[in-house]
Parts: C-alpha cells; sequence; structure tokens
C-alpha cells in the first residue's frame, strides 16, 4: 500500500472540490491538456461548440480556442455562431480580468464578407429545398416527400435553426414507409438532440428507434419463410439474417450511447454506466464518434460513472473483463491506470489522477457539469472501501493513504458517518476511526419494548378516534368562522408555557 | 307568568306544574328519577326558568332547603335557572360547592344539558365577582364524580381544563390529564367536536408548561387529528405546538398520522414552524438568526416561550448527534460544533445530559468527553410488565372486535356484502386500526 506524504501545495486542489465546480479550470503542468489534439479528434460543429465551452471555462486556452473556433466556423455555414463565440469570449475576459485575454479583434477578424455570402447562400438554398418539398407535395410522392423533409432538417441544422430541423424531421416520419426510414429519422433526431444538448427527449427517439428496428428484424425473419422461402437457397437466407443482424447491431450502439448521455446530462450515474458499457464495436459509431463523442471520451464517460456507482464486482465484471469495451478504454490509457488503481485499492493514486486529469474532464462538453459530483462519490466509495475491512484504524495512516491531511480526511469521514455509510465513530483525542459494534441482543430489547409502548399509545388513539366517529363528533366546516376563532384567542392569551 | 305552558311543553309531563311551590313538592315527593326530568325539563322550558329561580311564596330558599344527595335533580334545575345570565337571583358558591360535592351522579346523568350548563354558569359566576379561582374547586368535584369513570369524555372536562389553563393551575389538571380519554357517550354528555378539541389542546398546554412533553406530545397530537371534513383553526395551533414539542423532545419533528387533515400539514410545512422544524437542529446563535424574522408571529401566536426552549435545546441535539460520530472529543471542540462560547457552558449541557440519561459519557479532567453507547438495561420485571400490558391490550381489541362483530350495523352489512358478492367482510375492519386477522368474523358470527 502506498503511503508516501505527498506535498502540502497539492491540498487545496482537493478541498476545493467539495463545493460547486470550479469556474475556471487550470491548465499547467500538473493538469496538462493539448488542445490541438484533443479538438483535432471531432470534425462538425461539435468542435466549435466545445471549443466555445473551453473558452468559457479555461482563460488560459481562451485566445488559441477562440482562433481555432474562428476556422471551423468559416468551414461552416451557420454565421450566428460567430455571435454566441464573441459572447462567450466577452463575458469570460469580463468575469476574469486578471487573465488579460486579447481583445477578440486582435485575435481574428470578423469576415463580413463571408457572413453576407453565408447569409445568401443559405437563403437561397432554403427556397430551393422549400420549392422541392411543394412540388412533391403537390404531386403526392410519398418518398420524395419524405427526403424533402429529410434535406429542409439537414439544411436547418447545418444552419443552426434547431427547431425548424426538428419540425422537419418529425413531419417526415409521416411520409416513412420502411422501418428502415423511421430508424433513420430517429438517428436524424437523435443526432440533432445530442448537439443541441436536449436530453429530455432522447429516450422517446430510442424507443421509437428501437420499436422500428424490432419490425425490421421480424419482417426480414418472416420474409423468407413465407413466400421467397422456397425460391431463395439457404445461404440467401442466412445473408439476409446476418445483414439484418448486423444492422441493429450498428444502429444498438449509437442507441446505448445516446441513451447514456442522456442519464448521464440527469444524473442518473449508475444506468448511464451500464448503458454505456453495453456500446458495441467503436466502428459501429461510425461518424458519431467525430461528430458526437470520441470513443476516448465515452471510455471516460463510462469509467467515472462507473466508479462513482458499481461495486467492485460489477467494475470488474463488466469494466475490466468486457473486451468490446476495452476497446475503447485504449483510446485514453490514464483511464486504465485509473481502474486498476481503484480496483489495487491505491486511492492515493486514483485522486492523483482524478486531479490530474481534471481539466480534461472539466473541459468535456458532456461531463463538464457532473464531474464534480463523480469525483465526489468515487472519493466516498473509496473511503468506504478503504476502511471496510478494519476494526479500527489509525487516522493518520488513513489519510496518508489517501494523501489528504487529517483534517480533510477527518471532515470527509465525519461526513460520511452522518450520511450513514460508514458505520463506525471517530476517537478525535486518540485519533482512531473505530467501526461501531452492535448488540444486537440489548438492540432487540429496546426495539420490542418501544414498539410496544409505540402500539398501545396509537391503539389507544384509535380507539378514541373511532369512538368520537361513531358519536359523529367530527369536525365541520364552522357555520360561523368566529365562534372558533374567539376561542383560540382564549385560550392563546393564556397559553405563554 | 303563572299562565299554564301546556302549549310548548312536550313529553309525558305536560301537566299542571305551574309554581314553584308544585314543583316543590314534586321534587320532595317523587320516587322515579326519570319522570321527575321530564317534568323539570317541562317546567324549565319556555322561559319557565323564571320560575324555577324564584324563592318558594313562604320566602322560602328552595335550595337551603332540598337535600342535594336525595334531590339531585331538583337542585340541578334550581341552580342552573338561578346561574342563567338573566338570573336576578344567584345561589351563593357555598352552595354550589356543596352540591357539586354532594349531588348523586346516577340521577345527574339524567339530564346532561343542566351539567354543561351549571358547568357553564359556575364559570360565569366565578368570572363576574372577578375571581375564576372560585369556580376550580366546584368545577373538579363536577368532573371528577358525574362520569362512571374519568375515560369517558364530557363537556366537564374541557371547561374544567379551560379553567384550569386560564388560571394558570396547570397541576390542578394533572388528576384527569392522567387518565387518557378512551370512551365517548353521548348518552352521559352533550358533546361537541369542540370539546373534545378543547380539552385535548387545553391538556396539551397543561402538559407542556408542566415540562411533561411526552404526554404533552400525546395530547397535541389527538386535537390535530381529530376526524373531521374541514380542518378547525385549533388543529392548527395544536399542530403548531405539536411542532415544537417534538422538536424538544425528538429533535427533530415526526411524521404525523396519516389520518391527520392535508390541508393541517400543508400549512404547516410553508409556515414559520416548518421551517424552524427543517433548520432544527442548528447552533444557538444561527437559529436564533434564522428565526429572527418570524419571531413577530411567534409572539402574536404565544408561542415564544416554547420556541425559545426549542433554541435552548438545540445544543442539546447537536451534541447527541455528535455521539453516533465521536467516540471522544475534546470540550473545545464541542464547543465549537454547537457554536458555543464558553466551555464551562457545554460541561453544564452535557453534564445535565448524563443526569438525564439523554447519554452516555464522561468527562476527563483534561476536558475529554467519551461517549459510549447507551446502556439499555431490561430486567425481568421490565419484560413481565410489557408483556401484561400487551395481553391486556388485545384482550381489549378482542373485545372490542367482538362487539363490533356483533353489533347490529355490522352484520346487516355483513350479510350484504355475503349476498352480493361471496366473502368481503374484510373492507368493514378499515376503522379499527388493524384487529389481527386470524380472527376471522365468522367466528362469531
Amino acid at each position: 500500500m502506498d503511503i508516501d506524504l505527498i506535498d502540502e501545495t497539492d491540498f487545496p486542489n482537493y478541498s476545493k472540490s467539495t463545493g460547486k465546480r470550479p469556474a475556471f479550470v487550470p491548465v499547467d503542468d500538473a493538469h496538462p491538456f493539448d488542445l490541438e489534439a484533443y479538438i483535432s479528434t471531432y470534425t462538425g460543429k461539435t468542435v466549435v461548440y466545445r471549443l466555445i465551452h473551453i473558452i468559457s471555462i479555461c482563460p488560459t486556452l481562451a485566445p488559441q480556442a477562440f482562433q481555432l473556433a474562428v476556422q471551423h466556423i468559416l468551414q461552416g455555414r451557420d454565421p450566428n455562431l460567430y455571435q454566441s463565440l464573441i459572447i462567450a469570449y466577452d463575458t469570460t475576459a469580463k468575469t476574469l480580468p486578471d487573465a488579460e485575454l486579447p481583445p477578440h479583434t486582435d485575435l481574428a477578424v470578423i469576415d463580413q464578407q463571408w457572413i453576407d455570402e453565408t447569409n445568401t447562400k443559405n437563403q437561397a438554398e432554403r427556397s430551393k429545398l422549400e420549392v422541392e418539398l411543394k412540388t412533391y407535395t403537390s404531386n403526392m410522392i410519398k418518398e420524395s416527400i419524405r427526403m424533402a423533409h429529410r434535406d429542409l432538417g439537414n439544411f436547418y441544422r447545418s444552419v443552426g435553426d434547431y427547431s425548424s430541423s426538428l419540425k422537419h424531421y418529425t413531419k417526415s416520419r409521416e411520409f416513412c414507409t420502411s422501418s428502415q426510414h423511421i430508424v433513420d429519422m430517429c438517428m436524424s433526431v437523435l443526432e440533432l438532440l445530442l448537439e443541441q444538448r436536449n436530453y429530455a427527449h432522447i429516450a422517446t427517439y430510442v424507443f421509437k428507434a428501437d420499436g422500428a428496428l424490432e419490425n425490421a428484424a421480424a419482417r426480414s425473419n418472416a420474409a423468407p419463410n413465407a413466400a421467397q422461402a422456397a425460391t431463395l437457397p439457404p445461404d440467401a437466407q442466412q445473408v439476409a439474417k446476418a445483414k439484418a443482424a448486423a444492422e441493429r447491431e450498428r444502429v444498438q450502439t449509437k442507441l446505448d450511447v445516446a441513451t447514456a448521455l442522456s442519464h448521464l446530462a440527469q444524473g442518473a450515474y449508475e444506468k448511464a454506466a451500464q448503458s454505456f458499457l453495453k456500446a458495441g464495436p467503436i466502428k459501429n459509431l461510425e461518424e458519431w464518434a467525430t461528430k458526437i463523442v470520441a470513443p476516448g471520451d465515452i471510455a471516460i464517460y463510462a469509467t467515472l460513472s462507473a466508479l462513482a456507482t458499481f461495486s467492485r464486482s460489477a467494475i470488474k465484471s463488466n469494466l475490466l473483463d468486457n473486451d468490446s469495451f476495452g476497446v475503447y478504454i485504449e483510446q485514453e490509457p490514464y483511464v486504465r491506470e485509473l481502474v486498476e488503481a481503484y480496483m489495487g485499492n491505491r486511492f492515493k493514486t486514483v485522486l492523483e489522477l482524478l486531479e490530474r486529469y481534471s481539466t480534461r474532464h472539466y473541459i468535456d462538453l458532456y461531463l463538464s457539469t457532473h464531474v464534480n459530483n463523480l469525483v465526489l462519490e468515487i472519493q466516498s466509495r473509496a473511503l468506504v472501501l478503504y476502511f471496510q475491512p478494519f476494526a479500527s484504524i489509525k487516522m493518520d495512516r488513513m489519510s496518508q493513504a489517501f494523501g489528504w491531511t487529517p483534517e480533510f480526511l477527518e471532515q470527509q469521514v465525519v461526513h460520511l458517518i452522518q450520511k450513514g455509510e460508514i458505520h463506525a465513530r471517530v476517537d478525535r483525542q486518540n485519533r482512531i476511526l473505530k467501526a461501531k459494534v452492535v448488540d444486537q441482543r440489548a438492540e432487540l430489547f429496546s426495539r420490542a419494548v418501544k414498539s410496544g409502548a409505540d402500539i398501545q399509545s396509537t391503539n389507544r388513539k384509535l380507539l378514541l378516534r373511532m369512538r368520537l366517529q361513531q358519536s359523529d363528533l367530527i369536525v365541520k366546516p364552522p357555520k360561523n368562522q368566529n365562534q372558533n376563532q374567539n376561542h383560540i384567542d382564549f385560550l392563546a392569551y393564556s397559553v405563554v408555557i | 307568568m303563572n299562565q299554564p305552558g301546556s302549549s310548548t311543553a312536550t313529553g309525558t309531563a305536560t301537566t299542571d306544574v305551574t309554581t314553584l311551590d308544585q314543583i316543590y313538592q314534586e321534587i320532595l315527593t317523587s320516587t322515579d328519577p326519570a319522570a321527575l326530568r321530564d317534568k323539570l325539563q317541562s317546567a324549565a322550558r319556555n322561559e319557565k326558568e323564571v320560575i324555577l329561580s324564584r324563592p318558594l311564596s313562604n320566602g322560602q330558599d328552595p335550595l337551603a332547603i332540598l337535600d342535594p344527595e336525595t334531590h339531585t335533580l331538583g337542585c340541578l334545575y334550581i341552580l342552573c335557572a338561578r346561574l342563567a345570565p338573566n338570573a336576578t337571583y344567584p345561589p351563593s358558591l357555598v352552595v354550589i360547592e356543596e352540591f357539586c360535592k354532594r349531588f348523586t351522579p346516577e340521577h345527574a346523568r339524567l339530564a346532561p344539558d343542566r351539567m354543561t350548563a351549571l358547568a357553564k354558569g359556575i364559570t360565569r359566576v366565578a368570572l363576574s365577582s372577578n375571581n375564576l379561582k372560585y369556580a376550580l374547586s366546584p368545577l373538579y368535584y363536577l368532573v371528577t364524580r358525574y362520569p362512571p369513570n374519568l375515560s369517558i369524555l364530557t363537556t366537564l372536562h374541557s371547561h374544567y381544563l379551560t379553567t384550569c389553563v386560564t388560571l394558570r393551575h396547570f397541576t390542578a389538571a394533572l388528576p384527569i390529564l392522567s387518565v387518557p380519554i378512551t370512551n365517548v357517550d353521548l348518552r352521559i354528555s352533550d358533546l361537541t367536536y369542540n370539546d373534545n378539541l378543547v380539552y385535548h389542546y387545553a391538556g396539551g398546554v397543561a402538559l407542556a408548561a408542566l415540562k411533561r412533553w411526552h404526554e404533552a406530545e400525546e395530547f397535541f397530537e389527538i386535537c390535530a387529528t381529530a376526524p373531521g371534513t374541514a380542518p378547525a383553526a385549533i388543529q392548527y395551533e395544536a399542530l403548531k405546538k405539536l411542532t415544537l414539542v417534538q422538536l424538544i423532545l425528538y429533535g427533530k419533528t415526526k411524521q404525523t398520522p396519516k389520518y391527520t387533515h392535508a390541508i393541517l400539514t400543508r400549512l404547516l410545512k410553508s409556515s414559520p414552524y416548518g421551517n424552524l422544524a427543517r433548520a432544527y437542529p442548528l447552533p444557538t446563535d444561527q437559529l436564533t438568526k434564522q428565526i429572527q424574522k418570524d419571531a413577530e408571529v411567534f409572539n402574536t401566536e404565544k408561542n415564544w416561550g416554547l420556541v425559545q426552549q426549542v433554541i435552548d435545546h438545540a445544543p442539546r441535539w447537536l451534541i447527541h448527534k455528535l455521539t453516533s460520530t465521536y467516540l471522544t472529543l475534546g470540550l473545545a471542540d464541542i464547543a465549537r460544533e454547537i457554536g458555543s462560547a464558553s466551555q464551562d457552558e457545554v460541561r453544564a449541557t452535557i453534564v445535565s445530559m448524563i443526569e438525564t440519561g439523554d447519554i452516555n459519557a464522561s468527562i476527563s479532567v483534561d476536558g475529554t468527553v467519551t461517549f459510549s453507547d447507551p446502556v439499555f438495561n431490561v430486567t425481568k420485571s421490565d419484560i413481565d410488565s410489557a408483556l401484561h400490558h400487551a395481553q391486556a391490550q388485545s384482550r381489549l381489541l378482542l373485545d372490542l372486535e367482538r362487539t363490533l362483530t356483533s353489533s347490529k350495523e355490522y352484520l346487516a352489512k355483513a350479510l350484504k356484502h355475503k349476498d352480493n358478492d361471496g366473502w368481503g367482510p374484510d373492507d368493514d375492519n378499515d376503522g379499527l386500526g388493524g384487529p389481527p386477522s386470524s380472527f376471522a368474523w365468522g367466528d362469531y358470527l
């Protein structure tokens, strides 16, 4: 067991984590973070969103992030992003004058011409798509109408008008003719919701997609059996089945990830961890791997949620022995280190790792607001696990194992005792934590006697109540309120006890 | 005034009792109290109380000649008439007390409404002579002698209790309060729901004033949870006091029984009392700050004294909490935890808590407090008495079950159920608070 003391200077970082999440996160030697490498794993609009998030919580990286964001905005076609970017940057600059951020105009010039051009182009494309939709609608070609709606949805999404986009996507549902179409529609909507970070409806669309998949599978199974059974060779049947299964698996991974993200966002960490750990191979994520969440992110989310909520054996069977998830963990090597340290009871290492990568966690778009809760949970679990085998332990030794000051450790332990998670008591004078011993016999007697007395008095009260009801002496709405009031005034004046 | 009143009089005695002398004769000669009651009733009706409140034709005071023991009813009616608000000729306190001491309860029970009126009259007379104290002892005799036993609620109960509380003679109420009310009989006393509420509220107040928190809690709870279709204001007051008493007693509020009126609990939650209960226990200075803005409310509702005691108890509950977390603590640490300035104060509090048995601890010379688990000792006799109680309790319930299952209403209902859908009498057990289901109703049918 690692019992080295670590430097005093590190303590403030831990104690800070008991409060809300820090407004700003540092990037330095103790908290390394490479923005270029991080952002290069993503494509599409999520890059800009992530950069904006970074600007708002990490002033050190803000200028660099700003420049990167501008580059990416120019590749896209949503001029509004410019605005949100500048607002985020200015807010950070204003709330943190010490950081001396250069004004955004020094970093990148806003390309007004590009904005105008993009706006015109967007306008033109929108008219084109709408005209198409109208034509198809009047011709009543179902499939074309669906595609027109889908295209409009895609278009609105790319220019950042999410509500219109959602409207068109959902509209296209009416014109879906096959389960495949419904699945496609659901996936588009899910992508949209995740991008928008609107988690409330995710479960609905996951459910719908699930239903559609079920349908498709049933059909592909049924079809060969009935009409085509005779005509198709057995091989082809096999192929068809395998294809359906593969399709299902492909979509299922995405659905799992979407569900997990919505659980995570709602603070249901245990469910989130379960869903994340169900996810299939990375290649099934397809474009989501860069457009929504990187596989490395998934590894982090899953591991943190699992550490915070799973029992040791569950972590072992679901996380460490899970081959398909191992691939995700490969993406972020420190995650494996973290889990192994946790399983090996090297809690100091766990906490150090968590602290070291805290910037990485806080900077993440989906994880940011939950880092604090998760870390606290992991801390508590670690403390509980650590104490479990002992009947009593010196607090100094315990604090060394966690790399905390004894005061901070005591504070944490006391908190857990009061929450009822550790059944022990602190001997402040001798600095010992002692497990509680319950005398079951005495406990039983006292409980029996107490419940006997309780039942007697309850019975008495109920009997009176029954008698009152039998005699119809029940409180009725007063005919005039004053009478009642008088009684109280009369009593109240005499009642200064 | 001497007109026959037969047109309005009811009952058997519609007859010719028109003057007090006649009535007096009736009283003297009657052997059947019930018939006499009817006669007096008709005489007392229709403003004829005036007749009853006069002296006899020969100038004698009927109360002086009648013996309260043998002529209870006569005396009672005459006393009531004389005590009426507009009566010109009030009886002396000596006479009243004499009557209260010596009346025959069995006879008096024939005229419950007169007893209520008598109690009211006594209070009024005492108040008008500016000395409510005079009412105390006659009322005490009434309340102890009138009901067959003290567990039966009467209007006298609530009268006596309000008088005691108003006078702040709390100990005088104890003999009455020590017998819990379990019975209600409308034939013995013309009760209203208010009598029940007032009795238990005033009882709770008296017990709380005497710092008998456990009993006070029960009284307030009975008042606050009395059955009803609408909550009464006094129930809300009782609930407020119940909250405060529970804070003193347990350091937190207990959940009220589920039959409490929903409006009451909702009201309480958003009231200053609810806020206090949520914040409790905090170090004294924080707590005081917390309730500062509500001080006005507590004051006007006359609960300031209780609130103050709640605050005084806060350090004790904080220390109590510490015992489950710590084995040893320095006095200084405790002082810091409970926000107390001086260690001496903390020492005094702890010593008093040890004395009262709230905690099990010892203080060493250097100011270290060692908490140990509360020792729970049950002796053989404790267990025996607990078992006796349990047996008595189950006997009581069994009896109740028997009477209930043999009652007319129940049988009618059960048979109806049986006709309708086979065996469905279980619904009828609802009001009983769960008699053991093994007592199948059919056994007694």
